[in-house]
């Protein structure tokens, strides 16, 4: 499985917030996606823009909740077509299958379409190890490769990289002389992938859906590199999680409609590529092999919970990272693992264990922009709120957050703010005190006294590092009220010095 | 499954259903509301597909009209040919313009009624129809089409939704004619023509249902050149695709 990195959520996310060049990148990623996919939903108009969501979120409804039924489904029409459907239950499950292929099929030359499931496994160290020479052949994905690291997007896996970075990686590992023009680079890359498309053994592929009524594998491309894997080898092996089985291959529509629209504004992507079983006898090209792994790695805990299920409905479009306001400022790194932004934040807890990831269902501000824009309606925050519960209010220790003297200070304040003649009187010392505080040399208020910049008290000293504290107010709402605060809202005069 | 997968490491599907099973928190029962599409009779998609030819008929004008807007919006050059004359005159003037030498084609049967060969060999090109044969061995086949500067080929279907052509393992057709060489000519004629995807899944699954249970090995659709935004956000088209690729429609 890949290395994760969650624990260092908060330092990563910091020095990512300093980083200008990362800055600038997410800058494009938001211009670029997000504006193309609202103006495709503009042109099929809202109203027909919800419909197809409704479709796609009952589709995934119903396949999740009989998810035995439907796989069940595609391994009786998986065989049929002439291909072999296997089970995993983890990474090194899937891994040892894909191994198993390799060496009794005698496999020396792999090609790789995009497939964020063999990212999730670390498939590419796994075949080095068998001695496979293994090509990453999406851009994005041969250029993190060379520089041997991950991606940082759903779809646009390099966007953390300028075009002077990958002028300077292709110089380095490829010998080639510096040229930073964007056409000649992907003139590169094709040159070069273009001999081992041809002498793979082996194309890997990930998947966008499998079709259970027909046994069939969709991907969604723009380059032509996933046509090219899974044509070109003798072998294919597509590999894929578990909950992206839907029932129909007319459910494609809809899919198809919401996928490309919502992940880089396009009406369609270039490609889309469906494969059924191995070639057939009369086929003039094709692979002569054609196998399908299904992959658990920690997916059952996410159905199993039923606040937590609909995380399974993602279809990847990537279209909450390019809205979400934490993942503009801190980008897809900074999450440590494979999954960023805020599906991120919830789908890496559950896969990699809540304990290894406590801070990432805080990575957000719960503004809901994620849930507005996800075309299967994934009601993100609730599940990041739920994923809050747990790390408060879990039985199992290792899971909680909150230090033990944090959870102290929460029980006195909620055993004071449930008794309100203390309230009352800590309002009135407060107000005393902080009174006071106005007339001292060094204040730690704002000139007009409304907010706190700094307070040294160990508790809210955190809280005032990020932000700012609200001054008592000269008059409690209670107050207020009693003074007759419905014939009209007050005023700022009423608040003011 | 071969003798050499006996072994093959995973769980068996009982294993890993069971385990989904209980995740769900249930036993093996079946949905309780059956999937609708997954109860259509051969009949039912029959009657649906007669519907969806009669429509596309009624419309075709229109249909083309869409097609061929859709088609440029997706990044094709579109052609309108009022004839198969018209068509290779436009694949004659694309070959000189690419100052190309090399053609590959598919061994589709447009290609009865619209016969590129002899004017292609006339601007003295060599063109070669790629068909499976075990006088010519696979790997030879794939360094012609490598090496040409055109690849030409028709379409199953062609879609005004999206602007997209459908290729389906049809004999004589290599995948890779549409795909490896740096410019592609689709020659579409109005009978392959359909409104939706709707249409398109609804007269592949009444085939699959005609045939038995066959999807064939593959379905493709192209729509447009090849293209990344991988560095930087810029659109290069012609990454490992075509850059160019034309639409050629007839009528």
């Amino acid at each position: 499985m890949a290395e994760i990195k969650t624990k260092n959520f908060s330092a990563a996310s910091a020095q990512a917030m300093l980083d200008p060049k990362l800055r600038r990148a997410l800058d494009r990623v938001a211009s670029g996606f997000d504006v193309a996919r609202q103006d495709r939903i503009e042109e099929v108009t809202p109203e027909v823009w919800e419909q197809w969501r409704q479709q796609a979120r009952d589709i995934k409804i119903h396949t999740i909740e009989h998810l035995d039924y439907y796989l069940d489904l595609l391994h009786a029409n998986v065989t049929a077509a002439g291909g072999h459907l296997h089970f995993a239950k983890d990474a090194d499950q899937a891994n040892e299958i894909v191994a198993h292929i390799v060496r009794t099929r005698n496999v020396k030359i792999a090609t790789k379409s995009k497939s964020m499931v063999s990212e999730e496994l670390d498939l590419n160290p796994v075949l080095e190890a068998l001695g496979v020479d293994v090509y990453e052949t999406d851009l994005g994905e041969y250029i993190i490769q060379l520089a041997n690291e991950t991606p940082s997007h759903l779809v646009a896996p390099a966007l953390h990289k300028s075009k002077e970075d990958v002028a300077e990686l292709f110089t380095e590992k490829l010998g080639i002389p510096y040229d930073e023009d964007i056409f000649h680079m992907a003139a590169t890359a094709r040159t070069v992938l273009r001999d081992k498309f041809m002498e793979a053994d082996l194309g890997i592929s990930g998947a966008n859906f499998v079709v259970a009524e027909t046994g069939t594998l969709v991907i969604i491309t723009n380059e032509g590199n996933g046509r090219l894997c899974t044509s070109a080898p003798r072998i294919h092996i597509g590999i894929t999680g578990m909950e992206k089985v839907i029932p129909s291959m007319q459910d494609l529509s809809t899919f198809l409609r919401l996928l490309p629209r919502s992940a880089t504004g396009q009406r369609i992507t270039s490609y889309v590529s469906m494969t059924t079983g191995p070639r057939r006898a009369d086929d003039e090209d094709g692979p002569e092999e054609f196998h399908l792994i299904l992959v658990d790695n920690g997916r059952s805990a996410m159905l199993a919970d039923p606040a937590l299920r609909e995380a399974l409905y993602c279809i990847r479009c990537g279209a909450c990272l390019n809205i979400c306001p934490v993942y503009q400022r801190i980008g897809g790194h900074a999450y440590g693992w494979v999954y960023p932004g805020p599906i991120g934040a919830v789908i890496t807890p559950m896969l990699v264990g809540l304990k290894n990831a406590k801070e990432l269902p805080q990575a957000s501000s719960l503004c809901g922009a994620c849930r507005e824009v996800c075309p299967i309606k994934i009601d993100i925050p609730r599940m990041l709120l739920d994923l809050r519960k747990k790390t408060a209010e879990s039985p199992d220790d290792s899971q909680r957050s909150a230090p033990e003297s944090e959870r102290m200070v929460a029980r006195v304040y909620a055993w004071v703010m449930s008794r309100p003649s203390l309230v009352k009187f800590g309002h009135q010392t407060g107000r005393t005190l902080q009174g006071l505080l106005q007339f001292s040399p060094i204040t730690p208020m704002t000139k007009d006294g409304r907010w706190y910049r700094k307070l040294p008290l160990p508790i809210v000293s955190k809280w005032t590092r990020g932000r700012d504290l609200p001054a008592l107010p000269r008059k409690t709402f209670h107050e207020l009220w009693e003074q007759g605060i419905a014939d009209g809202p007050p005023t700022d005069a009423t608040d003011s010095h | 499954m071969t003798n050499q997968d006996t072994n093959i490491p995973g769980v068996s599907k009982e294993e890993f259903l069971q385990s989904v099973r209980e995740s769900l928190g249930r036993d093996n029962t079946p949905p309780a509301q059956p999937y609708q599409r997954l109860l259509e009779t051969t009949a039912d998609l029959e009657s649906q597909a007669a519907e969806i030819r009669q429509r596309v008929q009624e419309n075709l004008p229109a249909l083309l009209d869409k097609l061929a807007d859709m088609a440029q919006k997706g990044g094709w050059n579109v052609f309108r040919a009022a004839g198969g004359e018209e068509a290779i005159g436009y694949i004659e003037t694309l070959a000189r313009n690419q100052e190309a030498a090399r053609a590959v084609r598919s061994g589709q049967e447009v290609f009865d009624q619209i016969p590129v060969d002899d004017a292609l060999r006339g601007l003295g090109l060599t063109i070669t129809p790629i068909i499976q044969n075990n006088a010519t061995p696979r790997r030879a086949l794939r360094e012609v089409i490598r090496r040409a500067d055109i690849g030409i080929t028709g379409a199953d279907y062609a879609l005004a939704e999206t602007g997209s052509i459908i290729v389906l393992p049809r004999r004589g057709l290599s995948r890779l004619v549409s795909l490896v060489p740096p410019v592609h000519v689709a020659l579409v004629r109005p009978e392959e023509v359909l409104e939706t995807l709707d249409d398109l899944f609804l007269l592949r699954r009444l085939e699959y249902h005609q045939r038995g249970g066959e999807m064939g090995s593959y379905l493709n659709f192209i729509t447009g050149p090849s293209r990344t935004a991988d560095i930087e956000m810029t659109i290069v088209e012609g990454v490992h695709g075509p850059k160019e690729v034309h639409m050629v429609l007839l009528g």
